[in-house]
């Protein structure tokens, strides 16, 4: 009998110590971070009763990138769409949690979206490599019924292009922009140089700053994405049916229109362009460097501009900053008023949503897609609309810079968008380590071309 | 109390969840990679068996060889230049009459930082702008030199780098093993004549042998995975030339969502890190055990 209540004893000991060991806190208050665990759902859908009528707190997650100073009039507008989305929903508090671009979009919410648990809200972005990629797996929200329920699908714009797979929208772009080179006027007049809008006008200036011991074109090479927005609209420039070509056949990556293109960029980084040791400098960087003067011109997209007014970063360049499109390049064969544009950054919503979280989610589309955030993204950020906005609202615009990028943008014949919205991930990144290589000079444009041309061919052959 | 623990049962109670644990966070993640590696699993589109397909990519991917390569350099570094500094240093160390205390912790202290911060600070240093290293090479007139953009130096920096981060920790694994050895061998061989050098090399070295083969092998396997240090200062760049095995696995895995390539990454360079360390221990590993 003693041994037998010994080992039972054991056994509760041993039993105990198991189910302390495995035990959750599963407080309902979802406080948990939604990467926490892989069922992060799993809280807030047992707080959510709906029997009862006084709704619990519930959270809801919300991943933005808009974090450091040169987003700060982004994450404004984000801050009050949240504050009024709270007033609004009852029980409801966002957690927001503030990712820089890149690593939210290509480390943290891939993973999250292969396990299975991406937050509530979350930035995303357009194309093959992103939301419909995501919404294949049917990890996203079908957005039709909640934007037809509001009433404000018909006062987008055309943007849903990136976001559309099989008839539904996956995804809302909050603004769109265009890319295209910015200038520094008081250099350039200083220099006695005419504003870039002829390529003969661009290539002297390039070699008039070079020769005074300015930097032509600041760069930040280290992430590749922001030399490949320059890539782009040149093979654009070079190549018809550039990007969606490349997925279809049309247009190869190692035909001779495409490696003009590279080739030319690698004239560029030969002549000395760029700024020195590009390969190091970070995106902030290249807008440092551009703000103080160590370089004249900067290929950047048109989200830029909200850098140079009173209070921004570069808040020392106040109407000393120009814009204009890449001039039309000789001897090439695509439209030469042709421009990158895109609508291809919004927000997207998880698939896997309880009904209040579906209000909570309701209710912030409601307050962030409407004319006056639109108009305000455009005034206090410089972000092209993605929502029709009357002529009065658009009329409102002082920012000189933002002026320029509506004139830039009215003047182009046609637009066509960035290709990592077209490319498979693997040819993107391919596109990247190549345009690194031949800054580095460790391949020519033929090679570069080559090679990505043999991984676009294993990812269409898929 | 006595008879309970004759009864295999109560073993059974105590080992069971100890196994549990061990199987659901060590075996279960080491066998599911081995099978994912064999898929072409990406977390979001149906998994199909790959056979050996991932890899002989591997194999035949250019990135990936260049990889290996980098972290053979990383072995040569550590191994070939690393160690006799080490040892060097050590030796110094243990000689000194005052201040040992003091040099201990300060050689040691690398290794306690984060590679976060080293990464950072490092990145400063090697500032082609606002560096010193560049201020001191202005100062003789040669011109800057962008250590971590430059692809010739990258690779360079950042075993400096890494080499900084772990020497001290080597150092002071060294320097127990020197302050160990009894002091009348030690003395003995002065009163027989032999100077400070000659006593160096033919007695302590000899009889710290064996540590010393033990550093020599936690620096090869820490070269073989070496990751943090690279992510933190280059991401493998620039255009791959600081790419790393683990590195590549990592951005393979992680930012492409190729995990079941990722996994046949990872066990390629568990392999490659078995083989070396295996080759290293039945050759010039092998020390006698020493008894004073």
């Amino acid at each position: 009998m003693k041994r037998n209540a010994t080992v039972m004893l054991t056994l509760i000991l041993a039993m105990s110590t198991l189910l302390a060991a495995c035990g959750g806190k599963n407080n309902n208050n979802g406080t948990a971070s939604s990467s926490a665990s892989s069922s992060a759902s799993a809280p807030a859908s047992e707080a959510a009763s709906p029997s009862e009528e006084t709704v619990e707190p519930f959270t809801v997650s919300l991943r933005h990138i808009q974090i450091g100073d040169p987003q700060k009039f982004r994450k404004a507008i984000l801050d009050e769409v949240v504050k009024r989305t709270e007033a609004e929903v009852p029980g409801v508090t966002f957690e927001l949690d503030g990712i820089e671009d890149a690593v939210n979009r290509f480390t943290k919410l891939p993973a999250e979206m292969a396990a299975g648990n991406p937050p509530k809200i979350f930035d995303l972005f357009g194309g093959n490599a992103d939301a419909l990629k995501y919404a294949k797996a049917g990890r996203l929200l079908d957005l039709t019924p909640i934007i037809e329920e509001l009433g404000i699908k018909d006062k987008f714009l055309n943007v849903f292009g990136q976001f559309t797979l099989d008839g539904k929208i996956y995804g809302l772009p909050i603004g769109g922009s265009v890319e295209g080179v910015f200038y520094n006027t008081e250099l350039f007049q200083a220099n006695g140089l005419n504003a870039p809008t002829t390529w003969d006008d661009l290539v002297k200036a390039a070699d008039t700053l070079k020769a005074k011991g300015i930097t032509p074109f600041a760069m930040g090479s280290q992430a590749a994405w922001v030399p490949n927005m320059l890539v782009g609209t040149l093979v654009g420039r070079y190549a018809n049916g550039f990007p969606n070509g490349i997925v279809t056949g049309d247009v190869k990556w190692n035909s001779p229109e495409v490696v003009s293109a590279y080739t030319l960029y690698q004239d560029w980084v030969k002549n000395g362009y760029f700024t020195k040791g590009e390969l190091g400098k970070s995106y902030d960087d290249m807008l440092n460097d551009f703000a103080a003067g160590k370089a004249g011109m900067m290929f950047d997209g048109s989200w830029r501009s909200s850098a140079f007014k009173e209070g921004a970063v570069a808040a020392g360049m106040a109407g000393k900053v120009g814009f204009v499109a890449l001039p039309a390049l000789p001897n090439a064969a695509g439209d030469q008023t042709s421009l990158n544009a895109n609508f291809s950054n919004g927000y997207g919503f998880s698939s896997d949503l309880d009904e209040n979280e579906l209000k909570a989610v309701t209710s912030f589309i409601k307050n962030l897609y409407n004319d006056e955030m639109q108009l305000r993204g455009l005034l206090e950020d410089g972000v092209l609309p993605s929502m029709k906005l009357s002529d009065e609202s658009l009329a409102q615009v002082t920012d000189p810079v933002v002026k320029q990028v509506l004139d830039v943008m009215k003047a182009a014949g046609s637009t066509f968008v960035h290709f990592d919205a077209i490319a498979q991930k693997p040819v993107y990144s391919e596109t990247e380590l190549q345009l690194q290589k031949l800054i580095a000079e460790k391949a020519s444009a033929q090679e570069v071309g080559d090679a990505i041309q043999k991984v676009q061919e294993v990812e269409n052959s898929k | 109390m006595k008879n309970a623990l004759r009864n295999p049962a109560a073993y059974l109670m105590f080992i069971i969840p100890t196994i549990a644990l061990y199987g659901l966070f060590f075996l279960y993640p080491m066998f599911s990679s081995v099978f994912y590696a064999f898929t072409n699993w990406n977390g979001l589109e149906e998994t199909k068996f790959m056979g050996w397909a991932n890899f002989e990519t591997a194999f035949g991917d250019r990135n990936f060889r260049s990889a290996i390569i980098n972290n053979m350099y990383f072995i040569v570094f550590s191994v070939g230049l690393q160690v006799p500094v080490i040892v060097l240093f050590a030796l110094l160390i243990s000689n000194v009459k005052r201040f040992k205390g003091f040099y201990k912790t300060t050689v040691f202290i690398p290794s306690i930082l984060s590679t976060s911060v080293i990464g950072i600070l490092w990145g400063f240093i090697y500032d082609p702008d606002i560096g010193p290293i560049s201020a001191g090479l202005k100062f003789f007139g040669i011109e800057p030199i962008y250590w971590l953009a430059d692809s010739k130096w990258a690779m360079i920096a950042i075993l400096l780098t890494n080499a900084w981060q772990w020497v001290g920790f080597y150092i002071v694994l060294i320097l127990a093993a020197i302050l160990a050895i009894p002091k009348d061998i030690d003395e003995a061989a002065a009163i027989d004549g032999a100077n400070a050098t000659q006593r160096a090399w033919y007695l302590t070295i000899p009889l710290i042998k064996p540590i010393i083969s033990v550093v020599v092998m936690l620096s090869i396997a820490g070269a073989m995975r070496v990751v943090d240090i690279v992510l933190v200062m280059t991401n493998g760049g620039p255009a791959g030339s600081t790419e790393v095995m683990a590195s590549y696995m990592v951005n393979k895995a992680i930012k492409y969502g190729d995990y079941g390539y990722g996994m046949a990454l990872s066990i390629i360079i568990f392999a490659f890190a078995l083989v070396f360390t295996a080759i290293y221990q039945l050759t010039l590993g092998k020390t006698e055990r020493i008894e004073y």
